[in-house]
């Protein structure tokens, strides 16, 4: 008799538990694990910052989501590598794990520019749990920040320091909102806008160097200003997780690249949420979506086309989203706060 | 266990290790032609089995851990005549094939950057080592000073033969002189090697173009052999509508107008178009001449671009961005002036011969952006107009490097050059007269400590922005110091030194498996012979009656030492495997 599918799934974000609540509720009788190299189970990521500001509890965090019934979740498991011809994955810890299908949503994490390995050590980032809760006492304590780069989690975050009466030096680039990169005129009037908070705007300028000072930060920039901070936070955008893919087979460029059934070149393998790389028909080009909103229904739609159907992804919410005061459109960024559960 | 306890451990062990051993260190050695120690030298040392020279990695990385670094260049000189040149530019084959870059096991070690530090390390007294064989009288011509020329000029002469060679351009050194670019490779290091050559008595003729100059039937008549190493440099074209616009360049004519000191026009806006080293260099350039704004723009995805990650990383670090899957389809002018070019995109494919995945065009899908200049560096093919026939040796006509084989990379044109010559000595003294054996020593241990298999790869120095920019030749990379090199050289897993489990006193505790840091100790039911006659991958099994022998996957072992620690019957031993040139 033939044993029930395996159905595994790397990463427990919205696009992961999406996914395995999806599969769950078409097939009953199918084997399905999670497997996450975070040690926490699913949150909410959007509202780490008012975590950090203290208006949220950590309970506030968990997602409570009734849909993932009899789904194993595996934590603090990295996975390493896979071998799709003998359908095994390789987690860190030597374990092999086999899969009849598999469903990739490992998310994405902070970039870090070859530009910025000189002081790379220095910066602190946020884009984890874990990030936060090495962090949170600091950046309560802290009152002076570095801001650099200034990614939508980074305009997020900078609010976040706003509302906490922190002074911060914010530098932007214009580069730092990949996959997409804002225009000049975009980057005037949004400094223009960031002014009527207690804030200094450095534009068209890069960080030199950061210096660890007595605890505290001395960074320098190219043209010259010189700050002591107590931290230095990095937004420069993210990048896909997608390292344990490498050399597999599946084709993968910046992310994991699939079709717009959300399918890798591989048969039976499936990538969704922030590190799929997805080929759009309607522009004719692969995009990269980061936000809540399209993770959500990616994983539900890999999910079922993993089951058998051929549902076309299609972007969430063509909205604009505002950006101290300029519209970027947007289909992949809901802005999410705590009485908006998505 | 606290770091201090695993370091004691291990230096008693390997105190007591060598009292044992004393009494047999009487050296053992053995010369073997069995196919099945070759197959063995290949699979345990995946470095110098990938390396197209077959440089022997773990013996120059010993010499470099030891701090001789005049024996580690030689090492490396015997294999690849251009150690420091190598150190700087090698495509590093070896290190994807390291087995410190294998799942679970880390990073690869810096095989090339310490090959950089043999070079640049070594004592000023040093001596190269050559040895030479009586002249035989007969004279060989090679076309081309490139790494594949210089290489067979350089073995036939030491085999005695008289060398002339004859290169089109002004300078020798082929690629590594007009391709690739001084701030990769530093051109009086370049000189210095090269004249290391040249001094065994070797003519070089530059300004003569085989023919223009000399045609190609007079060489034919006044030389025993003739070597055609003139590589690829025929430019692919860039057939597109537009393509020849001015400020349209190719990338090797631009590379060359870098290198002889001229400053092509660049302007702002940079599209390079190309996924090789050549592609790369141009960027890099472009943003030494002046540019704002550089791409690097492919057709594929970024896992197929042909450079090695520090390349990419650099590219990255100068501000160069690429974009995957696209193609140019056309050059937006304005007056015969470059204004933008335009792009379709393209996707993945599959398709069942060789290269298996393809990109192919997405109809209606064209974009433009802005430009001020178009460098096109699509690769290039070989000039076969001087000959009249594939070369085959039969009349004394010989090839190599990327003549033969397409572009490729210096490593794999060095290898070519100095197999061809060894066709070349046979076809002019009517026998071979070296062969590879693989040279077997009993080796008592290692004094490898574990804890150097935790070491982090170490970053390879270089100079910031503003000393890059300021003057555009400067060498980027700065190389190792002394101690970083030696904590480099303590990663390797010295991968040369086999162990063996002797099945005949092995009493089957399992005591070495219990202790292993890897799945290395294996309880083999089968081993399976390749067609070929070496060994096939071992069959595992549980089951007791089955087992044939406990053995050691030397692919697998990282050479840690434990195993050796705790075996009551001392029936592990360590053989150092070399592959060594002898005389036949
Ligand atoms: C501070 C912050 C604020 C944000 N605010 C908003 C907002 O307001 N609105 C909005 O729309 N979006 C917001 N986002 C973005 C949003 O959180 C992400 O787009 C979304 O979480 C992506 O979901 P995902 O399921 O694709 O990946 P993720 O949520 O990143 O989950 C991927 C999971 O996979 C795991 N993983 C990765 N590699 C491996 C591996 N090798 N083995 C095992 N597990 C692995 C990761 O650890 C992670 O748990 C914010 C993000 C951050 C960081
Ligand atoms: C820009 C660039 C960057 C590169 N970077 C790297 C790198 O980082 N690492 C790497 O490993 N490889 C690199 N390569 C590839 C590498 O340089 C070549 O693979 C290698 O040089 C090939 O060696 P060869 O001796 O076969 O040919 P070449 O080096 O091309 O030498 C051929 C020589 O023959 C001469 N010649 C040609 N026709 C005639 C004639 N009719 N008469 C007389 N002489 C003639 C030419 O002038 C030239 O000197 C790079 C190539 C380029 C173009
Ligand atoms: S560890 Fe050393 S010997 Fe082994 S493959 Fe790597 S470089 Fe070669
Ligand atoms: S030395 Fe022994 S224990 Fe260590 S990796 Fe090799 S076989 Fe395994
Ligand atoms: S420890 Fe020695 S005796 Fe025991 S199984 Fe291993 S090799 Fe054999």
């Amino acid at each position: 008799m033939p044993e029930n599918d395996h159905y595994v799934i790397i990463g427990n974000g919205p696009a992961g538990n999406h996914a395995a609540a999806t599969l769950r509720q078409k097939d009953k009788d199918a084997k399905i694990t999670i497997i996450s190299d975070e040690c926490v189970p699913y949150y909410y990521k959007p509202r780490l910052t008012d975590f950090i500001a203290g208006e949220i509890a950590k309970e506030d965090l968990m997602v409570n989501f009734q849909d993932v019934k009899d789904i194993r979740i595996r934590c603090g498991q990295a996975v390493k590598r896979i071998d799709p011809d003998s359908k095994l994955l390789f987690l860190q810890h030597m374990e092999k794990i086999e899969f009849s299908k598999l469903i990739i949503a490992s998310g994405s994490r902070a970039r870090v520019l070859p530009t910025m390995s000189g002081y790379a050590d220095h910066l602190k980032f946020v884009t984890s749990y874990t990030d936060v809760m090495e962090y949170k006492e600091e950046i309560r304590k802290a009152e002076n920040f570095f801001i650099f780069g200034g990614d939508l989690v980074g305009f997020k975050f900078f609010k976040m320091l706003n509302s906490m009466d922190k002074t911060v030096t914010i530098m932007i680039d214009p580069d730092a909102f990949w996959p997409y990169r804002l225009t000049r005129d975009m980057l005037e009037q949004i400094s223009e806008n960031l002014l009527k908070f207690n804030t200094e705007i450095i534009v068209k300028d890069e960080v030199l160097s950061i210096d660890r000072q007595n605890g505290s930060y001395r960074v320098k920039t190219r043209k010259g200003i010189e700050k002591n901070v107590d931290m230095v936070l990095s937004f420069n955008g993210l990048n896909p997780n997608i390292e344990f893919a490498k050399g597999s087979g599946i084709d993968i460029d910046y992310g994991i690249l699939v079709d717009e059934y959300l399918k890798t070149n591989v048969d039976g393998i499936y990538a969704c949420g922030s590190c799929a790389q997805i080929y759009n028909q309607a522009i004719k080009s692969y995009t990269t979506s980061i936000g809540w909103p399209n993770a959500v229904v990616q994983g539900e739609v890999a999910a079922l086309n993993l089951l058998g159907d051929h549902k076309i992804i299609e972007s969430v919410g063509q909205k604009y989203f505002d950006l101290e005061g300029v519209k970027i459109k947007t289909t992949w960024w809901e802005d999410i706060n705590e009485d908006n559960d998505a | 266990m606290k770091k201090n306890d695993l370091y004691s451990k291990e230096e008693t062990f390997f105190q007591s290790k060598n009292k044992i051993y004393s009494a047999q260190s009487v050296k053992q050695i053995v010369y073997s032609t069995d196919i099945r120690d070759f197959g063995q030298v290949a699979k345990s040392i995946p470095c110098q089995d990938a390396c197209p020279a077959k440089t022997n990695i773990p013996g120059y990385i010993r010499a470099v851990f030891e701090k001789r670094y005049g024996r580690a260049y030689e090492l490396n000189r015997s294999a690849n005549i251009l150690p420091g040149v190598l150190g700087r530019i090698c495509a590093r084959p070896c290190e994807s094939s390291c087995r410190h870059g294998e799942t679970d096991n880390g990073q690869s070690v810096g095989i090339c950057h310490l090959k950089r530090s043999c070079a640049d390390l070594k004592p000023s007294s040093h001596r190269i080592i050559e040895g030479l064989y009586t002249p035989t009288e007969k004279k060989v011509a090679v076309i081309g000073s490139g790494p594949a020329g210089l290489a067979a000029a350089h073995d036939l002469s030491i085999l005695g033969h008289k060398v002339v060679i004859f290169e089109g351009m002004d300078k020798p050194g082929g690629m590594l002189m007009y391709g690739i670019p001084e701030f990769r490779l530093p051109r009086d290091l370049l000189m210095l090697e090269i004249q290391n050559i040249l001094r065994l008595g070797i003519q070089l003729k530059t300004n003569t173009a085989i023919g223009s100059d000399i045609s190609f039937a007079q060489l034919k008549k006044e030389y025993d052999a003739v070597v055609v190493a003139t590589g690829c440099v025929s430019p692919r074209k860039f057939d597109i509508p537009g393509g020849n616009l001015e400020n349209v360049y190719n990338g090797l004519d631009f590379m060359k107008a870098v290198n002889e000191g001229e400053n092509p026009f660049v302007g702002d806006k940079v599209i390079v178009i190309g996924a090789g080293f050549t592609a790369v260099d141009c960027a890099r350039s472009a943003i030494r001449l002046g540019a704002l704004d550089v791409s690097i723009n492919i057709r594929k995805t970024i896992e197929y671009m042909r450079i090695d990650e520090t390349e990419k990383y650099e590219a990255q670090f100068e501000g160069i961005k690429t974009y995957s899957l696209i193609q140019p389809s056309r050059i937006i002018e304005d007056n015969n002036k470059v204004t933008g070019i335009e792009f379709q995109r393209t996707r993945m494919e599959k398709i069942d011969k060789p290269p298996y995945r393809v990109s192919i065009p997405i109809e209606n899908s064209q974009f433009s952006v802005p430009t001020d200049s178009v460098i096109a560096a699509l690769g290039q093919s070989p000039d076969m107009s001087i000959i009249s026939k594939k070369p085959d040796g039969m009349d004394g006509v010989f090839a190599a490097g990327d003549f033969v084989t397409g572009s490729s990379d210096v490593i794999s044109a060095i290898a070519g050059g100095r197999k061809c010559a060894g066709k070349i000595d046979e076809y002019l003294v009517g026998k071979k007269r070296k062969r590879t054996v693989v040279r077997l020593e009993n080796h008592a241990t290692t004094d490898r400590q574990r804890s150097y298999d935790f070491i982090g790869k170490v970053v390879m120095n270089t100079i910031d922005m503003e000393k890059r920019l300021s003057k555009s030749t400067r060498e980027v990379e700065t190389g190792y110091n002394e101690d970083q090199t030696h904590e480099e050289a303590k990663r390797c897993y010295l991968c040369n030194l086999k162990y063996e489990i002797d099945p005949l006193v092995c009493i089957y505790c399992s005591a070495c498996i219990d202790v292993a840091p890897k799945d290395c100790i294996k309880m083999i039911g089968n081993i399976p012979v390749n067609p070929d006659g070496t060994y096939g991958i071992y069959e595992e099994t549980d089951d007791w009656n089955q087992v044939l022998s406990i053995a050691i996957d030397n692919a697998e072992c990282i050479r840690c030492g434990q195993c050796l620690a705790v075996c009551p019957m001392d029936c592990i031993s360590v053989t150092k495997t070399e592959l060594i040139e002898i005389d036949t």
